[in-house]
Order: C-alpha cells, then sequence, then structure tokens
C-alpha cells in the first residue's frame, strides 16, 4: 500500500503497540475450514437480505459487525466446495460462527482450473494417507526445527541428536527412506547420517503436505516411508506491498528467532517476495542440568518470483540456508568402555555453566537451492509443468579435538553434494472423473569430499525415471493408479583403507518398477473409507556400501557392504475417515513389508583397535515388516471448546529372526483441550486456551542384545498456551504463549540419540508474534 | 495452432532462468574425482613403543602397532620382564602415515592429558606403576614411569596402557576422562 512508503516502519510499529480492545456490538466472527480442519480463504459470507458480506482471510476467519439485534441467513460460498447456510439469531455481542466446508466432489473440472489446483486435486482425491498443514497450524508451532513442527501429527515423530537436530521419522522409517521436497525440488542433503536434519528454514514454508506410506510413483526412488512436501508461502498476486515480521523466543536455550517478509503483486501477474531468518539459541537443559555445547544458529534468506496467467505461469524460488550447531560434548567419546562409564554415570560429568558459544564437536552446514517451476496450459486444456532445480550442500564436521589444526576452524571432515534435477510432466485436465499426469525426472548428484578425513566416497549418482499416474473420481468412488521405473547409475570411488592405499572404482546400476493402486468408497456424506498398495524402492545408499570406520558418539564401528542390493517396500495402506458436524477423525492402519531391508547388524567379534575395543557392525540386508495404527480424532463440542486426540503405534518386525527392529518410535497419544472462553473473546478474534498432554510408552520390543541401554522408561508431559490476535487498523498482530513440558519433567526419549548421556531438555516457556503490515492484513 | 504454446508473454524471464541454473548446475558439479590429499589427515595413532631400562636387566623394547588405525592389521608385542627389577619406563607414541611424534603434541599439551597403567592377568599382585612426571598443574602425565616387578618366579600378568583426553571434563589426575586416545593391553611374561 502506498500509505506505508510514506509513514514508514517505525509508525506502523508505533502504532502496533497503540492497540486498545474496543469490544464491537452485535458482531458475528468465525471461521471456515475444510474437513480436514484446513483453514479456507477467500470464501464469501454473504447476509443476502441485507445485502452485505465479507471474505474470509488466510487463516479462513472472518467478521461482520454492526448487525441488527435479529436472526439472520448466512451464506458461505466457496467454488468447489458444496455452499453451507447458517441461521444466526444475533445478539448483543460477539457470535462464533465456524463452518466447515465439504468439497463437492464431483466437480473435478470446476475445482481444476490451473495446473496447481489439478496437483491440489490429485492430492486431496488420493487414495493415501495424507496429512496437510495450513499457514494457520504453521504458525503455532514456528520458529522451531522443521522436524519439530511436524511432530505432532500422527504418524510422525522425530529422531533428535540433542536439542539442535530432530529429523522427521514416518511410520518409523527416516532419513533416505523419506523424501523432502522444498519449493517443489527433492530436498538433497547428506541424509544418510542420522544426525543430518533437513536444511529448511521453518519461517519459509507456507504449507507442508506430509504423505505417509509409499509414493515412488510421484516421487521416485526413496519414498519407501512416506514424502514431506514444503511448498514456499503464496505469492501476493492482485496485492499490493506488504510486508510481515515473526518474533519467537524461547526460554530454555534463551532461544531468538526473527524472520521478515517484504512481498508484492505487480499487477494480477507479477508478484515477489523475499524473506530472511536468523535465529541464535544457547544451551539447553534439562530439569537437572546444562546440556554443555548445545546451542546452535541460523541465517537464512530467499527470494521467489513469479507469473501467473490464464495460460501459464512459473516460480523462480532461491533460498540459502545456513548453520552452525553444536553437540553435547559429552557424547563424544573415545572407545566402547567410555560409553559404558558414561551411561554408568547416567548425567554429563561436568557441571556446564550456560553459553551461546558454539566449540567443537560442531557442524557447520549450508545449503543453496535455486528451483524453476513453469507451466503452460495447452490448447487441449491440459497443463504442461516443468522444474528445474540446482542445490549445493556443504556439511562440515569438526571434531573436539584434532592434531593437525584448530578443532574449531579445521573440520574432520568436509562434503559438498551438488544436485542438479529436471522434471516434465503433462498434467491431464479432468475428463469424465479421469485426471492424470504422465511425466519424465532426471537427477545427477555429485559428492566431493574436502581437505580432511574420509566417511563417504566421492561419488555420482544419475536417475533418470517416467511414470504415470491416473485416477477416476466419481461420487462415491475413486480408483487410483500409477506406475514408474528408475534407474540409477552409480559410480563412486570408495577407499579400502590406508595401508592398501589406492581408491577402488565401484560401478553399480539399479533399476526398479514402482506402482500404486487405490480405492476410495465414500459410503456416504459423512464415512469414507480407502485403501491403498504402494510399492517403492531404493539403491543402498553410499554410507551402507563404503562405511569403514568408528561412528563417534555411540563407539561402535561400522563396515559397509558393497554387494548391497535394492530394497523394496510393499505397503498396504487402509483408512477410515469420518466427518461430521461436530467430530473429524481418520484411523489408519498399515502393513510395510520390506524386502533386502538395509540395516546394521552386530558382528561376532569386537573390533580391537590401538584406540581400544569397539562393538562391531556391518551393514545386512534382510526382510522385514513395520506395521501400525495411526489416527486423530477432533470433536468440537461446543463453539468454544474443542477436544482432540491423536495416536501412533509403529511394530517393525525382522521377519527371519522374528526380532523387533532397534530404533522404533515407541507408541505415543496426545490428548488436548482448546477453549475459547467467552471472557477473553471480547476483541474481534477469540482468544484460546489450550492443554495438551503427551503420554510416551516405554519402547519395550527391542532386539536382544543390540543397544547398549535398555530403552528409557515411558514418559508423559503436559503442555499449555494461550494464543489470540489483535488487529488494529490493517494491522493484525497474532500471538500466543506457550509452556512446553509445564511439570519440569525429567525425561529420554528412545528416539533421542544422546539418551545414553542425557535428559531430553526440560520446560521451555515459548511466546511467538506474528505482524502484517500492508497489504499482508 | 499459435495458442497451443502461448508463451511470447512469460518466455523471456524463463529462459533467462533455466539459463542460469543450467549454468550453475554445470560450473559446480563434476567432482568425481578422488580427492586422495585429504586421505590421510584423519586424526591418528599407529604405534606405541615402551621402553624400559634398568641397571640389573637388560633394555625392554615392546611396539603395539595399528598401521590403519582400524584395527585390521593391528599387533601388540609381549613385555618381557625379570623378576625382582624396577625399570624406569617411558612410552613413545607415533603417528607413521602422517609421519607425526604425536609424543611431543602430549608432552606440550600435558595438561590435557594422562597415561593409566593397570596391571592385570593372574599375577597382576607381581606388577606396580609409578607415574614419575607431572604437567604444570603438578598432576600426572605418564610420558615416564617406573615399573616394578616383585621377585619370585615365572608369571603371566597384563599391562594396560590407557591414554585419556582431557578436553572438557577437568583433569583431577585420579579419574579417566570419556575420551580415550590409546587402549592397548600388552601381555606380560614375568621371568625368574
Amino acid at each position: 500500500m502506498i500509505p506505508l512508503k510514506k509513514r514508514g516502519w517505525l509508525l506502523l510499529a508505533i502504532l502496533l503497540f497503540s492497540l486498545s480492545t474496543t469490544a464491537h456490538a452485535q458482531t458475528l466472527v468465525g471461521r471456515v475450514t475444510t474437513t480436514d480442519g484446513a483453514p479456507l480463504e477467500l470464501v464469501q459470507v454473504v447476509v443476502e437480505r441485507l445485502d452485505r458480506g465479507t471474505v474470509t482471510d488466510e487463516g479462513g476467519r472472518w467478521f461482520l459487525d454492526k448487525l441488527p439485534l435479529e436472526p439472520v441467513s448466512l451464506e458461505f460460498r466457496f467454488v468447489g466446495f458444496r455452499t453451507e447456510n447458517r441461521l444466526v439469531d444475533v445478539v448483543a455481542g460477539e457470535t462464533v460462527v465456524n463452518v466447515v466446508m465439504q468439497e463437492a466432489r464431483v466437480d473435478l473440472a470446476e475445482t481444476v482450473i490451473t495446473a496447481e489446483g489439478q496437483a491440489d486435486a490429485m492430492l486431496k482425491r488420493s487414495t493415501r494417507s495424507v496429512s496437510i498443514l495450513a499457514p494457520e497450524d504453521l504458525d503455532r508451532s514456528r520458529g522451531q526445527t522443521i522436524g519439530a513442527m511436524l511432530s505432532e501429527l500422527p504418524g510422525v515423530s522425530v529422531l533428535s541428536t540433542g536439542p539442535s537436530i530432530a529429523k522427521p521419522v514416518i511410520r518409523g522409517l527416516h532419513s533416505q527412506r523419506l523424501v523432502v521436497v522444498n519449493a517443489g525440488v527433492q530436498q538433497e542433503g547428506q541424509q544418510w547420517g542420522g544426525e543430518h536434519a533437513p536444511e529448511i528454514d521453518p519461517f519459509s514454508a507456507g504449507r507442508v503436505e506430509v504423505i505417509r506410506g509409499a509414493a515412488s510413483v510421484e516421487y521416485g526412488v526413496g519414498a519407501i516411508g512416506g514424502v514431506i512436501r514444503i511448498e514456499p508461502e503464496e505469492l501476493p498476486y492482485d496485492r499490493g506491498l506488504g510486508a510481515d515480521l515473526a518474533l519467537n523466543a524461547f526460554s530454555n536455550n534463551r532461544h531468538g528467532a526473527v524472520s521478515a517478509s517484504v512481498f508484492s503483486g505487480l499487477g494480477s501477474k507479477w508478484a515477489w517476495r523475499v524473506r530472511t531468518s536468523a535465529r541464535k539459541a544457547g544451551d539447553s537443559r534439562t530439569p537437572d542440568y546444562v546440556i554443555g555445547n548445545s546451542g546452535f544458529q541460523e541465517l537464512d534468506a530467499a527470494a521467489t518470483v513469479g507469473f501467473h496467467s490464464n495460460r501459464a505461469g512459473f516460480r523462480l524460488h532461491v533460498s540459502h540456508f545456513g548453520t552452525t550447531l553444536g553437540l553435547f560434548s559429552g557424547a563424544h567419546i573415545g572407545n566402547f568402555d567410555d560409553l559404558l562409564r558414561a551411561i554408568e554415570r547416567g548425567q554429563p560429568a561436568v557441571d556446564y555453566a550456560f553459553t551461546y558459544d558454539i566449540s567443537a564437536p560442531k557442524q557447520r552446514i549450508s545449503h543453496d537451492a535455486i528451483s524453476l517451476n513453469g507451466h503452460i496450459r495447452l490448447s487441449s486444456g491440459d497443463w504442461i509443468d516443468a522444474q528445474l532445480g540446482f542445490q549445493s550442500n556443504r556439511r562440515s564436521e569438526f571434531d573436539a579435538h584434532r592434531r593437525f589444526g584448530d578443532p574449531d576452524t579445521d573440520p574432520a571432515f568436509s562434503l559438498t553434494l551438488q544436485t542438479s534435477s529436471a522434471e516434465v510432466q503433462l498434467r491431464q485436465r479432468p475428463r469424465g472423473g479421469l485426471i492424470g499426469s504422465i511425466g519424465l525426472s532426471a537427477t545427477t548428484q555429485g559428492n566431493h569430499n574436502g581437505e580432511s578425513g574420509f566417511l563417504i566416497p566421492n561419488f555420482r549418482a544419475t536417475t533418470v525415471g517416467a511414470f504415470i499416474h491416473e485416477m477416476f473420481v466419481t461420487d462415491a468412488w475413486t480408483f487410483d493408479a500409477g506406475l514408474r521405473y528408475d534407474h540409477r547409475w552409480l559410480r563412486a570411488w570408495p577407499r579400502e583403507n590406508l595401508s592398501s592405499g589406492p581408491f577402488v572404482r565401484h560401478d553399480a546400476t539399479y533399476g526398479s518398477l514402482s506402482a500404486i493402486a487405490g480405492v476410495i468408497w465414500r459410503m456416504d456424506p459423512s464415512w469414507s473409507v480407502s485403501s491403498n498398495l504402494g510399492h517403492a524402492w531404493r539403491p543402498p545408499g553410499v554410507n551402507e556400501l563404503f562405511n569403514y570406520g568408528v561412528h563417534h558418539g555411540t563407539a561402535q564401528f561400522e563396515t559397509g557392504n558393497p554387494d548391497l542390493g535394492v530394497e523394496q517396500s510393499w505397503n498396504l495402506d487402509v483408512t477410515l475417515r469420518h466427518t461430521s458436524d461436530g467430530v473429524t477423525a481418520e484411523l489408519s492402519a498399515f502393513r510395510n513389508r520390506m524386502d533386502g531391508y538395509i540395516f546394521l547388524f552386530p558382528d561376532d567379534e569386537p573390533r580391537v583397535t590401538i584406540r581400544g575395543t569397539f562393538p562391531a557392525f556391518h551393514y545386512v540386508q534382510k526382510n522385514a515388516t513395520l506395521k501400525g495404527l495411526d489416527g486423530w480424532i477432533e470433536v468440537h463440542l461446543t463453539d468454544r471448546l474443542d477436544v482432540h486426540v491423536t495416536s501412533s503405534i509403529v511394530r517393525g518386525t525382522d521377519r527371519e529372526s522374528g526380532e523387533a527392529l532397534v530404533e522404533m518410535p515407541a507408541d505415543r497419544i496426545r490428548g488436548g483441550v482448546e477453549w475459547s472462553p467467552r471472557f477473553l473473546s471480547g476483541s474481534e478474534r477469540p482468544t484460546s486456551l489450550h492443554l495438551d498432554i503427551i503420554a510416551v510408552k516405554q519402547q519395550d520390543r527391542i532386539p536382544e542384545g543390540v543397544d547398549y541401554a535398555p530403552p528409557p522408561p515411558g514418559y508423559s508431559l503436559v503442555n499449555a498456551g494461550i494464543s489470540g490476535s489483535w488487529t488494529r487498523g490493517s494491522t493484525p498482530l497474532s500471538w500466543s504463549l506457550d509452556v512446553n513440558n509445564v511439570f519440569d519433567t525429567a525425561y529420554r526419549d528412545y528416539m533421542s540419540r544422546f539418551r545414553y548421556f542425557i535428559d531430553d531438555p526440560g520446560r521451555n516457556v515459548s511466546l511467538r508474534m506474528q505482524l502484517s503490515f500492508g497489504a499482508g492484513s | 495452432m499459435n495458442t497451443l504454446f502461448p508463451i511470447q508473454r512469460f518466455h523471456f524471464p524463463l529462459l533467462l532462468s533455466a539459463a542460469l541454473i543450467v549454468a550453475l548446475s554445470a560450473s559446480g558439479c563434476d567432482s568425481t574425482e578422488p580427492d586422495d590429499h585429504g586421505a590421510g589427515d584423519e586424526e591418528l595413532i599407529t604405534r606405541i613403543q615402551l621402553t624400559l631400562t634398568s641397571p640389573q636387566a637388560p633394555q625392554v623394547v615392546v611396539e603395539a602397532t595399528d598401521p590403519d588405525g582400524d584395527g585390521a592389521n593391528l599387533t601388540i608385542g609381549t613385555l618381557v620382564l625379570k623378576a625382582g627389577v624396577t625399570y624406569t619406563g617411558t612410552i613413545g607414541v607415533f603417528d607413521d602415515v602422517n609421519g607425526e611424534n604425536v609424543g611431543a603434541e602430549i608432552d606440550e599439551e600435558a595438561d590435557e592429558h594422562q597415561f593409566f597403567f593397570l596391571p592385570g592377568g593372574q599375577d597382576a599382585s607381581r606388577l606396580s606403576v609409578t607415574v614419575t612426571d607431572s604437567d604444570s598443574n603438578g598432576l600426572p602425565v605418564g610420558l615416564a614411569f617406573t615399573v616394578a616387578t616383585t621377585s619370585g618366579g615365572a608369571g603371566q600378568a597384563s599391562l594396560r596402557v590407557i591414554l585419556s583426553h582431557f578436553d572438557d571434563d577437568p583433569k583431577d589426575g585420579v579419574n579417566q576422562s570419556d575420551e580415550t586416545d590409546i587402549d592397548v593391553t600388552f601381555p606380560v611374561t614375568i621371568e625368574p
């Protein structure tokens, strides 16, 4: 907006803090969501008789004030959804009218008017188990890592390495068994490491989709456990200059994060956005002690420019992610005896003092990515959608002590991974209920070791694939079928060992089919059941082929196996969904049969070196099964009170020995209430209180004799918080104050890689604020 | 059919960006050549050497070598000691891959290191080791020590040599750290 330029930021900031809370008499407020709880933007809310109306904002919220004291008839309209009518008696004060809109399921053609709409229609009508986090859901948990943000979804947990590293786990699978797609391009970092988290700024995510279960047909090799798709924020077409600012503070590690974006539409066809985020955190603390050297800092920037018209569009997205993070120094141990001593002690040997300083052991990671997505509508009404991406991931890890140089400036090893990718697909417009896409993709990546130590070999991997995915949608049924073939060439220069000297070249090719077949039956408007059979595969990772040496932190000697073949997954998934006025619920059962599941298996003999004795492991392939249940239910008890429960159960079994698989998340359940009491909702938008309890069982299903310490006991945590928003003029401020682990409970999660040494962090009070200026509101 | 690819209105930025990406990809990525500069640069200890001298007995020199640092070719010599003798001992630590004398570096950072000598085996009680050097804080280091054997007949024992690195944990002269750089057990034969 023009006035913004004249007044300047300072004035707006002052304005913001001079907010008053005038109550509007006779106000109707509400929120419009889809059946899966996502807010619906731009829904028309119309009071026919009074000839008045409004549209919902990006959080799905709307309000109408100064209404007459009498019953009014409200109509909610949005293309692709069934129109909803509500008769509301307007009384003095504020009345909340929340509406869940049902998709008009047959009208595929009506919803698919854009290339994005086509992709969206295919995702939403897919027979898979999908969760979508809209911007408002994301706002609540933003400011932490991407992994922590996702862990509230059913079936998703995290594998953590101290407070700074959280890696998403879907239905017991992680790392190379998940695909992360950022801004349309598969994120390619050093994903093989359990302590390598996705290099993505959580503030830049505009929308997150999580697909549980095999999804290789569209996402290629590796999508065995699922897919996490992170889309940048929407571009502000048709809007003027605007900005937003997010400020977060966390008490536990005195962590502050700030993120700001400036954006503008240029007419209706062009738009741009730039964002930068920064965060700095010191050492976290458990209820009893400081976790030494667990601080981290991050500086990220991203820019997006886009163009769209009826016939074509493109989006260019450039991003930089940079972080330095400390690893708890007590977890850096010498040999197996040291590990046993540290486990026996049960807490750090040193009474650390809080600091923001980060010293070795630490990691420094930068990830730069550029992606271009373009689409063109053909005269037939179909779309051609093309993507190009290039990314460069640099990872340096610094060991605690190093003789040849300064441990804080000379990395123990550094790796550079560069990936170029291209994909083109034909997105078909709906033809009598048939919708689908056909595509080709190619990726090539090269890994280069830096000047120091050798962990994984230099390699080049090139993968090409072709796929077809078609869906037939009627009012009561969806049929879903797809097929893909991928081929990968891998050339690596592994090293035998120091004395035998030469680099041995290793060439391998891998190729396999992926497939999906599924069906949804909508028994009636409120119940549906879907089932999906997916087949996915992945080639062995370079670490699994060529690792050789001691893994610090777990003090185990790991040996790769160059003879490994591909890992195959057959995933069967059945989901029951219910949606009615007050209740939404989903329950999924899955069974993932893994053939050639690659994992570390203990050797008979330990490895004796000059540094002491290490338990030895080598990579093997066995047949395994993962099965489980996940689901959630949300009950809208009254207009002001919601109750929700989410739960996940995974069972992993080695089919040959009948033993449990190691590192499977323990059973967990999360339940809570959200209450928007009348006395707190005097202003335009409701203020709500929430209380959540998370209970995690002890993992009692573990293989015999593999782990060094028994799984930690189960635990339960209580989280509580309050959130709300104010608007003054055109400057909305939304805020939340949360306390996680209210009772400062000491606990260790089985999926924490530091559970041998330290507790998980204790109580954490966080304050989040988001402000929008100009056209952002 | 000019409506089939109606790209004239946006093709310039699209093509520009595509060219940019292609240029970036081409410039940066072919790194498939092995980088052997880095291969040997890890922190390694490949050999330790105990030298024991005494006016009462011949000099004893024994080595443990792990040429790759990964245990694949680990060899450990046997200490053959005379009963009833006190030896003056020194320990040498080497990285033969990089040609480094690690012992000299340990001496420089004596306040961050300590050797522990733990007698074991059936005749452990016939061996006693005393550290004779100290760091700037007056705490033992263990680059110099004495080994004494009690007099008597033949015996079998072992001597475990541990080098603790003190980084975070303060060195107290008594306790080992959780960062062990060396942990080798030498068999010991006591001759009458």
